[in-house]
């Protein structure tokens, strides 16, 4: 008998190095270890209740879409000394069939297609954008620009253009390109995350059209014309693209984010990336399923859950992993996902890849908790107290203490090479959260 | 736990160390919380039941007799055969009163367990648990400040359970080595067998009475059916051994050994296992 298989597709995006390539490596090795019957994934388990799971990675067909090479990763993590994978800058897609047993014997196993798309988190906050006109924008962008120096070449030639500049194609392409030098610097050398538009960081596949030349201006002359005349249309590209068959149809998306890292950068950085954060959950809020129809309801275009995940949890010990969980819970005004089970929207504390144990550190005469680890290149142990993680926003007192930097930890040993799958904290629950409904 | 006023801050230790692995990847023992329903009495128990009642029973009824007509022949005699008789039944209760005392310490731990997943319970039942270890009172003063029942399990974990396992796998290391030693020398399979029978039960009573357990002889057959039951529901369990399979036999001549003797290397795979199962069907924190 031909059972008919669902697809469920995941998008799996974040902030500028939140870890994103290494989340879908340990979901892949995890899954298909949970798939073989190991204990990979308790939560998932929990929720089968002993029906039965098999788990295998779809075959690519005639996708559009090159697949995720999650064996490379899964390598390079296993290997002696370890790796973590290369940042990728191309779009990809895992893909995985399930087959779920009943509860009712003689019934035949539930068919699913879980994907999960490895969508750019840049182009994730172009979404705000569609809310805003040109000059809002505009303004918006060039206020965030002001406090650096990366961007003072492109302020300045944004102020010194004539009010009535007219429609001229050099003029547009000078500032284009300065505009998006700024962006590229801002995210590489200050890991600023609020850097619009998406796609002048990540251009998406095939050429650059004209449309895509244009940059922040506050005129209202001629020239500024062109550029909203080209911003209107990248909104619409960006409208368009959402319920395209390749990268729209999301069901459920994963934004993930490295907060600890911008705790440690600073205020102006956390600040960044807080704001970023915020516009994205503002911008998902809007584009979400109605909220009156029923989860299970198939057919229906939307996203019908989103996770919120604060990621490199490993790097504090557990009793600081749920103030992470409730700081990302504030900061995109989302419940945490170990307290609101039933919700559309989570905020979790996740280690992709475990690093690091739970100690006790005395210090000062004080027992802390704190995390070990084997430092990378030094074949030693590194005990890490980076600080307090404040449940909310911080305040100014916060920031009168400095939290320590993220240690540069190896990944935990993976049994059998990855087959056995991944340490990790919290992608079960995670898992649970995306597709636990639909198993 | 008062952490505000501490500078965070980060060191490095002196000794070199191998990676890290994962301890709770290949054995998140699926220990019930909830108590199994009580089982009825089973037609053997109830037999061998009877048959001990009726062997003691009347043991202790012909022994009476038997001290009743002794006091008849002399006063003196009948004293000497009272108190033999009571020394020697005396010392059959001790051993009943040790074997019940070793399958209360087992369902010790299953309340333990439940009292340490509510918040209500977990901080006294921790600092109960902490009293009856060697090392507990340096957790004290840690565990008296933190409030939340994660916490409190994630104290402990990083504390006396972190170091009971340790523990745990080093008796687990030197079993193996014995075991593949002796294998290694014991000429017959079926002596081999008996072997890893015999140290695999020491074993376990070893790992249980460093988890503050005594169990007798139906308290060892009790845990090991409890460990059996924890390895079944693990289907990964011998996977997570290749790591420390290979700390045992790192020595160039152990390996060359190993490879001479086939399956010696598997018994000793199976004492790491067994010693680590044995942990976690003891300990308190899943």
């Amino acid at each position: 008998m031909l059972i008919p298989r669902r697809t469920l597709r995941v998008g799996v995006t974040g902030l500028a190095r939140a870890g994103k390539t290494v989340l879908l490596t340990s979901i892949a090795g995890n899954l298909l270890a949970a798939g073989a019957g190991l204990p990979t994934l308790p939560a998932l388990a929990a929720r089968l209740g002993g029906r039965s799971l098999r788990i295998r990675l779809a075959p690519a067909g005639a996708d559009a879409l090159p697949r995720f090479d999650h064996a490379a990763h899964l390598a390079a993590l296993a290997a002696d000394p370890p790796h973590w994978p290369a940042r990728t800058d191309a779009v990809s897609l895992l893909a995985f069939d399930l087959d779920v047993g009943r509860a009712t014997p003689g019934l035949p196993p539930r068919r699913l297609r879980l994907e999960l798309l490895d969508y750019p988190g840049e182009w994730l906050l172009d979404l705000p954008m569609l809310a805003q006109d040109f000059a809002a924008w505009s303004r918006a962008a060039l206020h965030r620009l002001e406090p650096y120096a990366e961007a003072a070449g492109f302020l300045g030639f944004v102020r010194g253009l004539p009010v009535a500049a007219p429609r001229d194609e050099v003029l547009a392409a000078t500032g284009h390109h300065l505009y998006r030098a700024a962006l590229r610097r801002l995210r590489d050398d200050r890991g600023l995350a609020m850097l619009q538009p998406g796609r002048f960081l990540m251009p998406a596949p095939g050429g650059a059209p004209p449309w895509l030349g244009f940059f922040p201006c506050a005129g209202s002359g001629p020239l500024a014309g062109l550029l909203r005349e080209r911003f209107d249309r990248y909104c619409a590209e960006v409208r368009h693209s959402l319920a395209a068959p390749v990268f729209g149809g999301i069901d459920r998306l994963v934004v993930l984010a490295d907060l600890l890292s911008a705790l440690h950068a600073g205020a102006e950085p956390f600040a960044d990336a807080a704001a970023a954060l915020g516009a994205v959950a503002g911008a998902l809020r809007w584009r979400r399923r109605l909220p009156f129809l029923p989860a299970w309801l198939p057919f229906v275009p939307g996203i019908a859950r989103v996770a919120y995940v604060a990621s490199k949890a490993d790097h504090v010990a557990e009793r600081q992993r749920g103030n992470l969980a409730a700081l990302v819970s504030r900061l995109t005004e989302v419940p945490r996902a170990d307290t609101a089970a039933d919700t559309d929207t989570a905020a979790v504390a996740v280690a992709a890849v475990r690093c690091t144990e739970d100690v006790v550190w005395t210090l000062e005469g004080h027992p802390v908790s704190a995390v070990r680890g084997r430092v990378a290149g030094a074949a030693r142990a590194g005990r890490s107290y980076p600080g307090e993680v404040p449940d909310r926003p911080p305040d100014a007192a916060f920031w009168a203490h400095p939290f320590l930097a993220l240690p540069d930890f190896e990944p935990m040993r993976l049994p059998l090479g990855g087959r056995a799958g991944v340490p990790h904290i919290g992608v079960d629950t995670l898992l649970d959260f995306l597709v636990g409904d639909r198993l | 736990m008062s952490e505000t006023r501490v500078v965070p801050r980060f060191a490095l230790e002196e000794a070199p160390i191998e990676r890290l692995e994962a301890a709770s990847l290949p054995l998140p023992l699926p220990l019930p919380l909830v108590p199994p329903p009580a089982a009825g009495a089973g037609t053997l128990g109830l037999a061998a039941s009877g048959a001990a009642l009726l062997v003691l029973g009347l043991a202790v009824l012909v022994v009476g007799n038997f001290v009743a007509a002794q006091f008849d022949r002399a006063a003196w005699l009948g004293w000497l055969t009272l108190g033999i008789a009571t020394a020697g039944f005396g010392l059959i209760a001790a051993s009943i009163g040790g074997e019940l005392r070793g399958l209360l310490g087992l369902r010790r731990v299953d309340h333990l367990r439940l009292a340490l997943a509510d918040p209500a319970r977990a901080r006294g039942a921790a600092l109960a648990w902490l009293d009856t270890l060697a090392e507990g009172a340096a957790l004290r003063p840690a565990l008296a400040a933190a409030e939340a029942p994660e916490a409190i399990a994630a104290l402990l974990r990083a504390g006396p359970v972190a170091a009971l396992r340790a523990q745990s796998d080093a008796l687990g290391r030197a079993a193996a080595l014995q075991v593949f030693a002796a294998a290694a020398a014991v000429p017959s399979p079926a002596l081999d067998g008996l072997l890893v029978a015999w140290r695999g039960a020491r074993l376990v009573r070893q790992v249980a009475a460093l988890h503050g357990l005594r169990p007798g002889t139906l308290g060892t057959l009790a845990l090991l059916r409890r460990v059996a039951l924890a390895a079944a529901g693990v289907v990964a369990t011998d996977l997570a051994l290749d790591a420390a399979t290979r700390a045992v036999l790192s020595n160039p001549l152990l390996r060359h050994v190993a490879g001479e003797v086939a399956g010696a290397g598997v018994a000793a795979r199976r004492m790491v296992v067994l010693a680590r199962v044995t942990a976690a069907a003891c300990s308190p924190l899943q």
